[in-house]
C-alpha cells in the first residue's frame, strides 16, 4: 500500500508539471484548438479549480494502483511495459468515456480527440514513471 | 360686452401661448422628436486569450423616441430616451460564445439591458458630413446601472434620415460580473469590452 502511494505521488507531481505545462504551452502556441472551451459546458467561475489541478494526482493514484495490480502481466524493458501499460489504459477506460462523452455532449470531434491524445499520453508517462520506481 | 371680448382674447393668448411653450424648452429650442428604427444594432466586442469574439444584436425590434431639448441655464442638451435590447438577442457567430455571453450577462435573471440617454455636449448639427460630439448615457446590464460617457458621430442622409453611432469601452467589473475563466484559470476572458451602437433615426418634426 505504502509502494502505491510513494508511487503514485511521484508520478502525480511529474504528470502535474508535464500536464499542466502542455496544457499552458499549448494554449499559447495552438490558440484556436481552445476557442470551443468558451462554453458554459465548461465551469467559468473558478469554484473547480482546486478540483481541476488535483486531477494529475487523481490518475496518477488510480493508475499505481492498476500498475501494482497487473504489473505481473506486462512483459520487456520499463519502457515496453510503460508504454503497453498507457496503451490498456487508454483503450479499457479512455475510449469508452471519450466514446459516451461526443455522443451526448456538444463537442467537436477534435475536442474529443485531444481529450482522448491527452489521457493517453498522460497514461504512457505514468506507466513509464511506475515501472521505473515500481519494477 | 368689448370687456368680455377682451378678457376671452387674454384667456385665448395665453392659452396658446403655453400651448407653444409646452413644445419647446425653456431655451427656446424646439423639442426634437427621433423614432428609433429596426435596422438599428448593437454590437460587443471582446477578447479572450484564445480568441477574439464579436456579439451583435442585428435588429431593433420596438419602437422607442429618444427626445432632445435643452435649457436656459447651459447650452447641454439634454436627451431623453431608452432603448432596451433582449440579452437572447446576442449572437457571437458560434453557439459556444453566445451561450457563453448570455450566462455570463445572467440572462435568466436579467434578460434585457438599457441604454438610457441622458445628454449631449452640445447642439449636434445635422448634416451629410459625420459630426462628433459626446453625450452621458446611463448603461444597466444585469441589474446595475452605471453612467458613462460616450463618444458619438452624428450624421443626416438624404432621405433625413439620422444615424447615430456610439462607442464606448466598458468592463465586465463595473456591473459586477466577472469575466469567465475556463480550465482552471488557463483561458481568461478580458474585463474590457468595446460597446458599438448604430442608431437609426427619423426625425419626427
Amino acid at each position: 500500500m505504502k509502494k502505491i502511494l510513494i508511487s503514485g505521488l511521484f508520478a502525480g507531481c511529474i504528470l502535474f508539471v508535464i500536464s499542466y505545462g502542455g496544457l499552458f504551452l499549448g494554449i499559447r502556441f495552438f490558440p484556436g484548438l481552445f476557442v470551443e472551451y468558451n462554453n458554459p459546458l465548461f465551469n467559468s467561475d473558478g469554484s473547480r479549480d482546486i478540483l481541476f489541478y488535483m486531477h494529475a494526482f487523481i490518475i496518477s493514484f488510480a493508475l499505481s494502483w492498476f500498475w501494482d495490480r497487473f504489473k505481473s502481466l506486462l512483459k520487456g524493458s520499463a519502457i515496453m511495459r510503460g508504454l503497453e501499460f498507457g496503451f490498456v489504459y487508454s483503450i479499457i477506460a479512455l475510449l469508452p468515456v471519450m466514446w459516451i462523452s461526443f455522443s451526448s455532449l456538444d463537442i467537436t470531434v477534435l475536442t474529443v480527440a485531444s481529450w482522448f491524445l491527452y489521457g493517453l499520453a498522460q497514461a504512457i508517462i505514468a506507466g513509464l514513471v511506475l515501472a521505473k520506481v515500481n519494477p | 360686452m368689448s370687456y368680455k371680448i377682451t378678457l376671452w382674447a387674454i384667456v385665448l393668448f395665453l392659452s396658446a401661448n403655453s400651448f407653444v411653450s409646452s413644445r419647446q424648452t425653456a431655451g427656446g429650442l424646439p423639442v426634437k422628436k427621433w423614432i428609433i428604427s429596426k435596422n438599428s444594432s448593437l454590437s460587443v466586442n471582446g477578447s479572450t486569450n484564445v480568441n477574439k469574439f464579436s456579439c451583435v444584436i442585428p435588429t431593433y425590434d420596438q419602437v422607442d423616441t429618444i427626445t432632445l431639448s435643452t435649457n436656459r441655464t447651459d447650452t447641454k442638451v439634454i436627451l431623453s430616451g431608452t432603448i432596451g435590447l433582449s440579452i437572447s438577442s446576442f449572437d457571437c457567430h458560434n453557439s459556444g460564445m453566445t451561450k457563453q455571453l448570455r450566462k455570463t450577462l445572467n440572462e435568466q435573471k436579467f434578460p434585457a439591458l438599457r441604454i438610457k440617454f441622458l445628454s449631449l455636449n452640445k447642439i449636434p448639427v445635422l448634416t451629410t458630413n459625420l459630426q462628433s460630439i459626446t453625450g452621458l448615457v446611463e448603461i444597466e446590464i444585469a441589474g446595475v446601472g452605471k453612467r458613462f460617457e460616450v463618444n458619438y458621430q452624428i450624421t443626416k442622409n438624404d432621405q433625413k434620415n439620422i444615424l447615430l453611432l456610439g462607442t464606448r469601452e466598458i468592463n465586465f467589473s463595473d456591473f459586477n460580473l466577472v469575466p469567465p475563466r475556463k480550465l482552471g484559470g488557463m483561458i481568461k476572458t478580458k474585463d474590457q469590452l468595446s460597446v458599438n451602437f448604430r442608431l437609426n433615426m427619423i426625425s419626427m418634426n
